[in-house]
């Protein structure tokens, strides 16, 4: 029975302390980099102005009585809610009552949303600078080196995951490449920056990415209308059928305490 | 009862836990969270985290409270260098401190003048506004308070806080309805908590002790709090005492006008064999509650002395 033949190839050792070492090193420090300078460029968040606070919360009252109607007997229930259908329709918690009616501006004349934009641009260009330019010295200074080979077998398909940049057919796929670390270290050192710097750290961009694919879960976006939501949520407590939850709690709590 | 810790206080302390609490300062003011090193190193050697900053204001609170005005000083101080002058929190904890130095009216006054000019420049601090009304109510000034708390919970009516506050001081100037209308906004924001019901029972319980529609409300609400938490005290006090009212009035209007209440009112009155049975069975667990907590027994002291006190004497008044 013939073993297959296990591929040797002997390496210089100083490619591991001149190369992988150094790649590593270099990662790591560019994600710390990164962490701080994200907190620099982090301007912090800005603050609303009473009417808006207020048109803001006064929804979250809105949908607090809506989900939480079966607490109230059904007398204080319908007085509150009249009360608030009819702000609502009247637009009485808007924060500037003027524009009622009137289509959004454009998000783009707005000052305030371009603030946004130019800190999520901030944050793109603190990942992409420094990625394109580390990308750009390992091509330029390591690149076809085969540095270190993984002490288990692999099926052929990772490949062209550990061996970019080194184009041979043969080569197990034991063995991995500079560049090819280069991108294991990019996507694998999240759990090496929450130990340095703590779990909520800005170092690694993949966070950075899922955190920016739901941006505008808030509840009022700045490119909602206020009025629409109140309107319609004036809709959702005209339609709620209201079940008051302290009826016939006597007989359910006798039933449950003589059980 | 549980070990109290600066870094998750229990909502309500009383005075020996607060004591305990605010003896912790002295190894804590002894270590500084922030690194004295400078600039790069201190990055890499600083021990802070978000939780050392919530151990040191709930500090702050305790120092207060129990008159230790030198650490609480000097912990406003660490807190000021950390978060700067104008940091919303900070400003609140200075008022805090502020009015807990203050020697009289006078002083009190001035405070509130600080607080005004606060608010002027920045109305949307709301710590702010509600030290003013805690000072208003200081001053004894319970009308202006309520106008402030008003005003407060117009901007914010999702402030369960202020909500509550409101409520007690409507209540405090026999304004039953808003002091309800108050406590069931309370009631919204948190529709589980079983003292915010047992709140809104003994409101309606006190607004007229003797109608029908007030007593069943109250009744129900009591009930309510009491099938959220099993062992409230309260609760079961409150229902007895409302049992006890409503057997007579109900047994009145079944044999006389049965009829008429049902007909004017949507909410109908509780039967009169469901009262009886709730009436017993509060009874028999207070008396329970107030068994196990005279002898001691583990898992029954966590009880508030002073209520299992006046269960005793509601048990014995008969």
């Amino acid at each position: 029975m013939a073993q297959p033949v296990v591929q040797t190839i002997h390496r210089d050792p100083a490619l591991f302390w001149w190369i992988l070492l150094p790649i590593t090193v270099v990662m790591i420090l560019t994600g710390i980099l990164r962490h701080y300078a994200m907190i620099l460029l982090q301007n912090a968040p800005k603050k609303l102005a009473l009417p808006q606070i207020r048109q803001q919360r006064a929804l979250v009252r809105g949908i607090n009585l809506r989900a939480n109607a079966n607490v109230l007997s059904p007398t204080s229930f319908q007085a509150r809610k009249a009360y608030m259908v009819s702000a609502y329709q009247e637009g009485k918690f808007l924060a500037d009552p003027e524009s009622r009616g009137k289509p959004r501006p454009n998000p783009m004349s707005d000052p305030a949303t371009m603030e946004g934009m130019m800190g999520m641009m901030k944050g793109n260009m603190a990942m992409m600078i420094p990625q394109t330019l580390i990308m750009g010295w390992i091509n330029a200074f390591f690149s076809g080196f085969v540095i270190m080979k993984l002490p288990f077998p692999l099926t052929p398909q990772f490949k062209s995951m550990l061996q970019s940049g080194v184009g041979t057919r043969d080569l197990d796929v034991r063995w991995v490449s500079s560049l090819s670390w280069y991108f294991l270290t990019l996507f694998g050192l999240q759990p090496v920056y929450n130990f340095i710097l703590g779990s909520n750290n800005s170092a690694n961009q993949v966070t950075q990415q899922m955190a920016m694919a739901n941006p505008g879960a808030g509840l009022m976006g700045p490119e909602q209308d206020p009025d629409k939501l109140f309107l319609n949520e004036a809709e959702n407590l005209e339609v709620l059928e209201h079940r008051w939850i302290l009826d016939g709690v006597e007989d359910r709590l006798v039933a449950k305490l003589t059980s | 009862m549980a070990q109290a810790n600066l870094l998750s206080p229990p909502s309500q302390i009383p005075p020996p836990v607060a004591l305990q609490l605010s003896q912790k300062a002295p190894p804590i003011l002894a270590a500084p969270p922030t690194s004295s090193l400078p600039w790069p190193l201190s990055l890499l050697f600083t021990r802070e985290t978000p939780e050392s900053w919530a151990i040191h204001e709930n500090l702050f609170l305790a120092s207060i409270r129990t008159g230790d005005d030198a650490s609480a000083r000097q912990i406003l101080d660490r807190l000021t260098a950390r978060f700067g002058e104008d940091n919303e929190r900070i400003v609140t904890m200075h008022g805090i401190y502020e009015e807990a130095l203050a020697k009289d009216d006078k002083a009190l006054e001035r405070i509130f003048e600080a607080y005004e000019k606060i608010l002027r420049d920045d109305p949307t601090n709301f710590g702010v506004r509600k030290r003013r009304v805690a000072v208003l109510k200081s001053l004894g000034r319970t009308a202006d308070a309520i106008t402030a708390l008003t005003v407060l919970v117009e901007n914010s009516p999702i402030d369960a806080e202020a909500w509550a506050e409101l409520s007690e001081l409507y209540a405090g100037v026999g304004a039953w309805g808003q002091a309800i209308f108050s406590m069931e906004e309370v009631l919204l924001i948190m529709p589980n908590s079983w003292s915010a019901h047992a709140q809104v029972a003994t409101l309606h319980y006190l607004s007229s002790p003797t109608s029908l529609p007030a007593l069943s409300l109250a009744l129900r609400h009591f009930a309510r709090s009491v099938e959220l938490n099993e062992y409230y005290l309260r609760g079961y006090y409150g229902l007895k005492l409302v049992a006890e009212k409503l057997i007579p009035l109900l047994s009145d209007s079944s044999s006389s006008n049965a009829k008429r209440n049902t007909d004017d009112d949507d909410v109908p009155p509780p039967n009169l064999a469901s009262v009886k049975k709730l009436d017993e069975l509060a009874t028999s667990k207070l008396a329970e509650i107030v068994r196990q907590y005279g002898s001691g027994k583990k898992g029954w002291t966590g009880f508030d002395e002073a209520e299992v006190i006046a269960a005793r004497e509601l048990l014995d008044r008969k």
